[in-house]
């Protein structure tokens, strides 16, 4: 593996814990903590600008409640960060997508995870859902904003991936993101009927990536480790395995650091902690970048480039960063 | 001689510390070729750069080929016909991938 880079190349950001909607899958739904005023949120911004990170993607809660949100991402835009965001899409109106092209967003993701309204809206709980998300997606286009659609894959839309990539690029999209199912928060909670088995994952990435390879008018994005058994990373790849903790890192509202969303392990805060030091000195963060292969990994011939595949997956089921990743499909 | 820059679309960032090493490893003989001491963003891929790729890389902002060379020259201790010919190449091979812009 090549070295780590020497700070974060993404800093996910949860400006808040907050949302409107009450989403089935939903990492963030049980996480509290106190938001920090527009000032502290500048101050880590500055902070993190000193060590060079290129993009800052805020994740959620929901982060069109956050009612600095635009005065934020003009500032982080100044500083030199490449800002994006997902949202459900529900609060972003015609206004909205015109001061989001106007504070400099780069990428805005609105998460659509069905091309049946209905089933989106169960999905998140929420009625007519779909046909906002739908609707926002455009006023982004009119305005000029790169587009991005995210779907979170599991039970409700596993076998409709033609139809989703073909709604994402309908609406104009550079790239889908399909994200793997997390069973984290309410995602936990709720496994046993919205997670896909082993098998059931196998089949999913690979139609994804036959359809990923002749497509050439939009990117088809999935970043899961675990297609590693099926699908050799390009020699390029910077990193193996699981990204976070070696490109990318997860601030938190109250300004905590953990090293992925999904893994609710707090390495530090940058109210007070240096973004530099933690990612250079963090035991957690070693450990995730040195994982040592345990149980099936340990005979496995795709160790080198899996190297036990989601290693929040792994931590979330069994407490521990080396189990392998419960959606491995490789036999024991 | 046209002017070549780098495609504005692109995200990158030196990596000081990769670089360093890089550095040492030349002045000592050894390898500098291995790390990445430019990481690329293109498209939401990302890709790295190696020393003389990365030095390369970050000269190309409105410069022509032979003044890129020169200034190469004062870097790498090659002689000057090997030097323009792995720019040349290496050149080539960004153009085609659609992260130059000419002049
Ligand atoms: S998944 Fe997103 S939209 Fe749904 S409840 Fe969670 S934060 Fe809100
Ligand atoms: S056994 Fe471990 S290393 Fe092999 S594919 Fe499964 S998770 Fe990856």
């Amino acid at each position: 593996m090549s070295r780590i880079p020497f700070s974060p190349i993404t800093i996910n950001w949860t400006l808040t814990f907050r949302c409107n909607f009450n989403c089935r899958h939903c990492y963030s739904r049980p996480e509290k903590a106190p938001e920090l005023p527009t000032e502290q949120v500048k101050e880590i911004m500055a902070k993190v600008a000193k060590y060079k990170v290129p993009f800052i993607n805020y994740g959620g809660g929901e982060p069109l409640l956050r009612s600095d949100l635009f005065e934020l991402t003009e500032y982080a835009t100044g500083l030199g960060f490449n800002v994006s965001m997902n949202t459900n899409g529900f609060l972003l109106t015609q206004e909205k997508a015109a001061l989001a092209k106007k504070s400099g967003f780069k990428t805005v993701g609105i998460s659509i995870d069905s091309t049946r309204p209905e089933v989106h809206d169960d999905f998140r709980n929420t009625k007519g859902s779909h046909k906002k998300a739908v609707n926002a997606a455009k006023f982004l286009k009119k305005q000029g904003v790169r587009l991005t659609i995210s779907s979170v894959i599991c039970r409700i839309n596993h076998t409709e991936l033609e139809d989703l990539v073909r709604q994402a690029r309908d609406l104009g999209a550079e790239q889908i993101s399909l994200h793997n199912y997390k069973c984290a928060g309410m995602g936990f909670t709720n496994k046993d009927e919205l997670d896909l088995t082993p098998e059931e994952w196998k089949e999913f990435y690979l139609s994804a990536i036959a359809l990923r390879e002749n497509a050439t008018d939009i990117r088809i994005s999935m970043d899961d480790p675990i297609t590693a058994t099926i699908h050799k990373a390009p020699d390029q790849a910077i990193v193996k395995g699981s990204t976070c903790g070696k490109l990318s890192l997860n601030i938190r509202a109250n300004g905590d650091v953990t090293p992925c969303g999904f893994i609710p392990v707090v390495i530090g805060n940058l109210l007070t902690d240096d973004l530099k030091d933690l990612w250079d000195n963090s035991n957690i963060l070693e450990k995730m970048r040195n994982k040592k292969p345990k149980e099936k990994c340990l005979t496995c011939k795709h160790y080198e480039d899996c190297l036990g595949g989601c290693t929040a997956r792994a931590y979330a089921t069994t407490g521990d960063f080396n189990s392998p990743d419960p959606h491995c499909w490789v036999a024991k | 001689m046209r002017n070549i820059r780098r495609n504005p679309d692109i995200i990158w960032r030196e990596e000081e510390e990769a670089r360093e090493e890089a550095l040492r490893a030349m002045e000592r003989g050894g390898d500098a070729s291995g790390d990445g001491t430019v990481l690329l963003v293109v498209s939401g891929m990302m890709h790295q750069l190696n020393l003389l790729g990365g030095e390369i890389w970050k000269l190309l902002d409105g410069i022509d080929e032979e003044r890129l060379v020169d200034t190469l020259a004062m870097t790498f201790d090659v002689d000057r016909d090997t030097l323009s010919r792995d720019v040349r190449d290496f050149l080539i091979d960004l153009d085609r991938r659609g992260w130059l812009v000419h002049e």
